[in-house]
């Protein structure tokens, strides 16, 4: 075995992987679709329910809890409590991917696009991606919750205030976009 | 038991016989006009087997002229399927006219990189250069698909499923090829009938997918759309960068264990 034949073998693993990945269906988008009409009328974002987020991983209520009911009691409750902000995180996350949807929805129905712009948003995707991943795992592990969560919920609510503002500013051209883009005759795009 | 020539022969019929069933297809359903290079490719592989097969009956198999008309026909059809491979891609984002733009640059650089990058790894000898060369084709053909299967599912734009099974015929049979030249670079002389067969057999594989694909008619291709002003993706583009740029300091700041900023 020398390094062309490894080299070689190892590309075309890669190509495979990438090639399934490619061709596997789209995550259900949890419920929410692209709306013309959201452009018009921002609606209230995940971020709103932070503090109800917060009181669910207080570790307050848990020791009360463990101290005054049983520690089965205890734990079943923060199960539960794990399983709301993960759930919440989630939806944080189909905000923001509905904020890039935009992005790309106005992209692919552009006559000309920046490389660099491009380039840029797909390298940004990809690292909230990864931190969201790692967010996740830090919460199913107990690793992570309040402080974390609470950037994270603020940053991704400025975000779509101010992309919603902005929306708004154009809104007839991009609920053109939209009409264009879910119109039968142009079924190339899904933004369903 | 089959021995490996007769399977082989049996295989390269059955190969044959498909090739003429997909170019017929092709010609029946008048799809020339929509895949004009996709048909010149099936036409140019189909003439290519009846040149060997009456090669290999007159010339002697060990003839260097038979070797120069075997590796030139490769040469030409691996050629022919690259245009098929870059007419597939424009056909599957060419509606859009500025993503078009920037794939057509990435996937160009991708396959400059991937041609010099391929070459450059291999055995520098005079008697591989051909696989070489071969190789790295096809390993560019395979990353191109890729890259643009990438592409569309990074616009999230659905592709027409007869053009992407094309485009998987292609890239499979792509793939196979770099392993089995690879293969063959290292064990030339005892790899070279099994390396045969197993091509015929790729390609077979790869022939399935195309008819399978074609059996269903081609919808009309590259409709122009109706696109939004320039000043649209100019003015908000930026925006958005800058709202993700800001997004994913604030995401670093957390991991750093600073507080959000105000």
């Amino acid at each position: 075995m020398n390094f062309t034949l490894i080299f070689f073998v190892s590309v075309v693993v890669a190509l495979l992987i990438l090639l399934v990945w490619t061709l596997r269906k789209p995550e259900p988008r949890n419920g929410w679709k692209f709306e013309a009409g959201s452009l018009e009328q921002p609606r209230p974002r995940h971020a709103t329910y932070l503090s109800l987020i917060r009181q669910a991983l207080s570790p307050a209520d848990i020791e009360f809890l463990a101290a005054r009911g049983s520690p089965g009691l205890a734990r079943r409750v923060r199960k539960e409590r794990r399983r709301v902000a993960l759930s919440y995180l989630n939806e944080l996350r189909n905000d923001f991917q509905r904020l890039l949807r935009l992005a790309q929805v106005i992209a692919s129905l552009s006559p000309e696009v920046g490389a660099a712009q491009e380039w840029e948003r797909f390298r940004l995707s990809f690292r909230f991606s990864c931190r969201y991943q790692i967010v996740r795992a830090g919460l199913y592990s107990g690793l992570l919750v309040l402080p974390q969560l609470s950037s994270l919920s603020q940053v991704v609510s400025e975000l779509a205030f101010r992309m919603e503002t902005a929306m708004k500013e154009l809104g007839e051209r991009a609920l053109l976009a939209a009409k264009l883009a879910s119109s039968p005759d142009r079924s190339g795009v899904d933004i369903a | 038991m089959v021995d490996l020539a007769t399977a082989q022969r049996v295989c390269w019929s059955l190969s044959i016989s498909l090739r003429a069933l997909l170019l017929g297809l092709v010609l029946w359903r008048r799809n020339v006009r929509s895949i004009p290079f996709f048909s010149i490719y099936l036409s140019v592989n189909l003439l290519n087997a009846f040149v060997l097969a009456v090669s290999y009956r007159v010339l002697d198999p060990q003839s260097p002229v038979l070797f120069r008309i075997v590796w030139g026909w490769q040469v030409l059809v691996t050629c022919v399927r690259a245009l098929a491979v870059a007419e597939i891609c424009r056909l599957l984002l060419a509606g859009y006219r500025g993503i078009w733009s920037l794939a057509r640059r990435v996937l160009l650089s991708c396959t400059v990189l991937v041609l010099v990058y391929a070459f450059l790894v291999s055995d520098h000898q005079w008697n591989s250069a051909i696989l070489a060369g071969n190789r790295a084709v096809e390993l560019s053909i395979a990353v191109v698909i890729v890259a643009l299967l990438v592409f569309l599912r990074h616009y999230q734009v659905v592709a027409e499923p007869t053009l992407r099974n094309l485009a998987i015929g292609f890239f499979l049979f792509s793939c196979f090829e770099v392993l089995n030249y690879t293969i063959l670079e290292h064990w030339l002389k005892p790899y070279a009938p099994f390396w045969n067969f197993l091509e015929v057999l790729s390609y077979l594989a790869c022939l399935l997918i195309w008819t399978w694909a074609l059996c269903k008619p081609l919808p009309q291709l590259a409709t122009d759309p109706t696109l939004l002003p320039g000043s649209v993706y100019q003015q908000l583009s930026p925006e958005i960068n800058l709202r993700l740029r800001q997004l994913n300091e604030r995401l670093s700041d957390f991991w750093r264990g600073k507080g959000p900023r105000s």
